[in-house]
């Protein structure tokens, strides 16, 4: 369970979260909505303590994530790429990752399977594709079995094996009953992959419920995120 | 705590750098020995030295740019971006992400610092001055237990000063360019030191006196009291590192 009462946020003396609130429970998929620059990344970062906000709270079943003591057996979270020193291995980037949180070393082999990466274990992470990227740091999530996942846009810039491959772990996390939140600016992959959707703009949360209530009236997610967005004044030049 | 620092002794260890530097640094200066012997010898015979007793510990500043190194990747690794398609990412991510109490983190990282560095520091001294006793025989006394101590509490002092510059600083290159440059082209400090000798007891040349017995310096500062500024100072610029990165975003 995940709790976000409130955040507020600046940067350069700009507003970037305005008061944002949202819920993601156990056993579904939130989806984060936004375009570009709405503040997705901000407030993924409040909820992991790597940013401080202003004012607010980002709870994780009740406390805040820098609080739990092996936060790895509580959170996992994949911000963008995998993190991995571009001269390590991956094998050696999950050996010290599991050491850190007191994690048996056998579990590196063990996630290293389940994301598929077993055969690349020596291979260092400055030579890994974007995809398999992706999975080291799913990889690093999965380390500690943890009952809740956060994803910064899984599925930006995978091939299509890529995004199928991400949906159905996704899912299947979902259905062993972990809370499921991840960020993406583009709706109609989350369309397919969330029960629930958040909708951000601008740093403010302008609409949040289950796919078919965010959907509404609309044909489609996507015509509704961009009715909701409309009302926030982007437009792109025709 | 223990798996944190099993964590970052990994992490050092594992950096294809940090390997340079811990093996830079023992070999560089028993190495600087052998080939500075015939030059030594001749100014040893002809009383243009020094104190000879100084001659191995001498030497043995050279394989501090080894520590330096082991020092400022410890933290440089931290920000160095992780690929090219994703700026912004970070191995720091992860590290918060896994340690996320950042006092304890601090203190695991140091703690791992401080082993590996404190392992070299006895490692090149035990070398060096084995060496320099080998090569020089009698023209050059054994130096004192507590010199060595002294020697090697200096070694690891500087690499923690260069640890919390590179954290203040989150750029690797920037600090060991700053550090290479004053310890070796000009001293900033020996500068000072012409318009006032207070400038003497500055981080990076007050050190020294607590083993090296013929400084350049007029001044004298008794060891001891070398040992007690500068950690002092390598004190006042952790915690200042610590406040900055407590306050800042990661
Ligand atoms: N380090 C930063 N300095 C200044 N502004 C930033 C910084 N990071 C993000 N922003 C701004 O904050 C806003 C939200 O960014 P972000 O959270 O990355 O959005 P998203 O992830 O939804 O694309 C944007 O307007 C962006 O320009
Ligand atoms: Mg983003």
């Amino acid at each position: 369970m995940i709790a976000i009462d409130r955040l507020r946020k600046s940067k350069n003396r700009t507003r970037i979260l305005r008061d944002v609130s949202f819920e993601a429970r156990p056993g579904r998929v939130t989806g984060f909505l936004g375009p570009n620059g709405a503040g997705k990344t901000s407030t993924l970062r409040v909820l992991l303590g790597l940013d401080r906000p202003e004012s607010g709270t980002a709870l994780v079943n009740g406390r805040p994530y820098a609080s739990w003591p092996r936060p790895l057996t509580m959170v996992g979270a994949v911000l963008d790429g995998s993190g991995a020193h571009r001269a390590r291995s991956a094998r050696a980037h999950l050996r010290w990752v599991a050491a850190s949180n007191g994690l048996p070393r056998g579990r590196v082999g063990e996630v290293l399977d389940l994301v598929g990466l077993a055969g690349d274990a020596r291979k260092r992470a400055g030579r890994f594709s974007l995809g398999m990227s992706r999975r080291l740091g799913l990889a690093t999530a999965m380390l500690g079995d943890p009952p809740i996942l956060v994803l910064d846009e899984p599925v930006n810039g995978l091939d299509p094996a890529g995004i199928r491959w991400i949906r159905d772990f996704l899912r299947t996390s979902a259905a062993e009953g972990r809370t499921v939140l991840l960020s993406s600016h583009l709706m109609g992959e989350l369309a397919e992959i969330a029960d629930d959707v958040v909708v951000i703009d601008h740093g403010q949360v302008v609409a949040h419920g289950t796919v078919a209530e965010v959907t509404g009236e609309h044909r489609t997610l996507e015509d509704a995120f961009f009715a909701l967005t409309a009302e926030a004044g982007r437009t792109w030049p025709a | 705590m223990a798996g944190m620092i099993r964590a970052e002794l990994g992490k050092l260890l594992g950096l294809p750098t940090a390997r340079v530097g811990l093996v830079l640094g023992v070999l560089i200066a028993p190495l600087l020995v052998l080939v500075n012997a015939p030059a030594t010898r001749a100014s040893l015979a002809d009383g243009t030295f020094g104190d000879p007793t100084d001659l191995g510990f001498r030497n043995l500043g050279i394989g501090l740019l080894g520590a330096l190194i082991l020092g400022v990747v410890s933290v440089s690794s931290e920000y160095t971006s992780t690929g090219e398609d994703s700026p912004g990412v970070r191995q720091l991510t992860v590290t918060l992400a896994a340690m996320p109490d950042r006092t304890r983190l601090l203190i695991a990282k140091a703690t791992a610092l401080v082993a590996v560095v404190t392992a070299q520091g006895v490692g090149t001294a035990t070398a060096t001055l084995g060496l320099t006793e080998l090569v020089h025989g009698e023209a050059v006394p054994a130096p004192s237990p507590a010199r060595v101590a002294a020697a090697v509490l200096y070694w690891v002092l500087t690499t923690l000063l260069a640890f919390a510059l590179t954290l203040i600083a989150r750029n690797g290159v920037v600090t060991l360019t700053v550090l290479i440059l004053n310890s070796s082209v000009v001293s900033l400090s020996y500068l000072l030191y012409k318009v006032t000798p207070l400038a003497a007891y500055l981080p990076d040349i007050v050190g020294a006196h607590m083993f090296i017995r013929g400084m350049d310096l007029a001044e004298r500062i008794p060891p001891v009291t070398a040992g007690l500024v500068m950690s002092a100072w390598v004190t006042a610029f952790l915690a200042l590192a610590a406040v900055i990165f407590h306050r800042r975003d990661a």
